[in-house]
């Protein structure tokens, strides 16, 4: 019943190894494969009961499986149905399973993993979830943003570039899979190449960035720097952060 | 069709009360139907700055509540006849507030009026996109420094994205930026942020500069709209947002030091 699967890719925020620079923190994507449990009741004891008749039918395959980690896809339980999840948490780690988030997941499932810190992992649209409100993100290719991004409003383009032809304010974060243009002053959080993408550039018409990075190198432009309020390209050679004058040092 | 318009902020204390107070007065003077309605639920100012504070029977919550019809609710303002206020409850919290009870009286005020004018509360909370979300137009207030700013694009953004019209995908909420306490001697001297240094943060157009004033203190103090105080420059640049609201062309005024003339720096003033 549970069955290995690929999972989707997952952005994992950790701390870097030792040698490099201090307070440095590394930001960036990385791909695993995960287990899937599919779920096909509410009740937790019917979930005990089954785990034991798995492991007595096929010991090899649950040997295989021990301490590994799971996503629970709820798709067969109804939205409104009891889900009694600290009890099947419970049982999945009795049975040496460590679940690592849900799929699938209504939006009431969604506010109960909250309470356990368990990420929803991508395949959670159900019919008549809400619309996340106050971000704009796209599936594919080039996102274009002609309104200024005011403080306090995220724009991630997924899978492609983003240009912005308003102002990016302080407080305001842009990200994107691929490059950024901002052809205004860029002043709030700029990420390109989130998903970890080295070659990832960012450009601006007058560097005021909160922070910038690409593929999670990061680095926070402070006033004196010589290219603040400058025409700017950030980008990355040999794991360093660059940030240069864009189109000459006189333009 | 009534204009509904929302005098927002984010941040408090910057003078939004005094703003609703005074604008919806000077649309009144100017014969246009016009309504004020106080949005800040447990913090009831607005009547105060109108000089109403006395007769204030049933309130806005009463009214989503079904505990009283709006006409109950609605004050006729002493200084011109035009104007009414719909004060909010004092004892209650902004949870009061429905969606559905918001959008009723809207709809009921629409029929009425010409101008509905929100006061909304300061922050980002409930309060504040109630008072936002039906707007057609509105007017941000900002004082010249950043903090003030900063909040004031935070709410600019909660506009464009959760406002009805953004909601509805309709043509965006229109937007002016009012300037509050300006000071331009302090603005000379470095103190204060510019008038274009506000426009290049936030990039929407002025409607107009408020000179800082002690006539604004007196004002609310005595429960009279500051747009009433004649002679005062901070009733003349009232009147000039009223009427550049209106769509008249009026150049900005109060935004220089002013002179200090000979005997007045030989005696101090």
């Amino acid at each position: 019943m549970a069955k290995p699967k690929d999972s989707p890719p997952r952005h994992e925020a950790a701390a870097s190894a030792p040698e490099t620079r201090p307070g440095a923190l590394r930001l960036s994507g990385g791909v695993f494969t995960l287990s899937v449990l599919t779920l096909e009741s509410p009740d937790a004891q019917q979930l005990a009961t089954r785990l034991q008749e798995e492991r007595q039918r096929n010991p090899a395959a649950a040997a295989l499986l021990k301490n590994a980690p799971v996503v629970l896809d709820l798709s067969a339980i109804p939205a409104e149905a009891p889900l009694a999840l600290e009890e099947i948490l419970a049982v999945l780690r009795g049975a040496q399973l460590l679940p690592v988030g849900l799929r699938n997941a209504a939006p009431e499932q969604q506010q109960l993993a909250g309470e356990y810190h368990l990420p929803i992992l991508r395949g959670q649209e159900r019919p008549a979830g809400p619309a996340a409100p106050a971000s704009v993100v796209q599936q594919r290719g080039t996102l274009l943003i002609e309104h200024p991004i005011r403080s306090g409003q995220r724009v991630y383009a997924r899978g492609g570039d983003l240009i912005c032809l308003g102002v990016v304010n302080a407080g305001a974060e842009i990200l994107a899979d691929g490059h950024i243009h901002v052809y205004a002053p860029l002043r709030g959080r700029a990420l390109a190449g989130v998903a970890g993408d080295e070659t990832a550039r960012i450009f601006c018409s007058a560097l005021e960035a909160e922070l910038v990075s690409i593929a999670g190198l990061y680095r926070m432009p402070e006033r004196n720097l010589e290219q603040w309020g400058q025409a700017s390209q950030i980008f990355t050679t040999n794991e360093q952060l660059h940030i240069a004058p864009l189109g000459g040092r006189h333009t | 069709m009534a204009r509904i318009v929302v005098v927002t902020s984010g941040k408090g204390g910057v003078g939004k009360t005094t703003t609703s107070a005074a604008f919806a007065s000077g649309l009144a003077l100017r014969g246009h139907r016009t309504v004020v309605i106080d949005f800040d639920v447990g913090l009831r100012n607005l009547d105060l700055v109108l000089g109403c504070e006395r007769r204030v029977v049933y309130d806005v919550v009463n009214v989503i509540h079904g505990e009283a019809r709006l006409q109950q609710a609605l004050i006729r303002d002493k200084h011109c006849e035009n104007l009414y206020v719909l004060p909010t409850s004092q004892t209650r919290d902004k949870d009061a507030l429905t969606q559905e009870g918001v959008a009723a009286i809207m709809e009921e005020l629409k029929q009425d009026f010409d101008y509905i004018v929100c006061d909304s509360p300061a922050g980002i909370e409930r309060g504040a996109l109630m008072a936002l979300y039906h707007a057609d137009e509105a007017i941000v207030v900002t004082n010249p420094e950043v903090s003030s700013v900063r909040d004031s694009d935070r709410i600019l953004g909660i506009i464009a994205a959760r406002s009805r019209r953004a909601e509805a995908g309709q043509e965006p909420v229109k937007e002016h930026l009012l300037l509050t306490r300006y000071a331009p001697k302090r603005v000379q001297g470095g103190e204060m942020l510019s008038i274009d240094d506000v426009q290049e943060l936030l990039r929407i157009p002025l409607l107009g500069v408020i000179p800082e004033s002690e006539s604004v203190l007196q004002a609310s103090n005595q429960g009279i709209p500051a747009i009433h105080m004649k002679g005062t420059d901070v009733a003349a640049a009232y009147e000039d947002v009223v009427a550049r609201f209106l769509g008249e062309d009026r150049p900005l005024r109060f935004t220089q030091p002013e002179k200090t003339g000979f005997f007045k720096r030989l005696f101090g003033g």
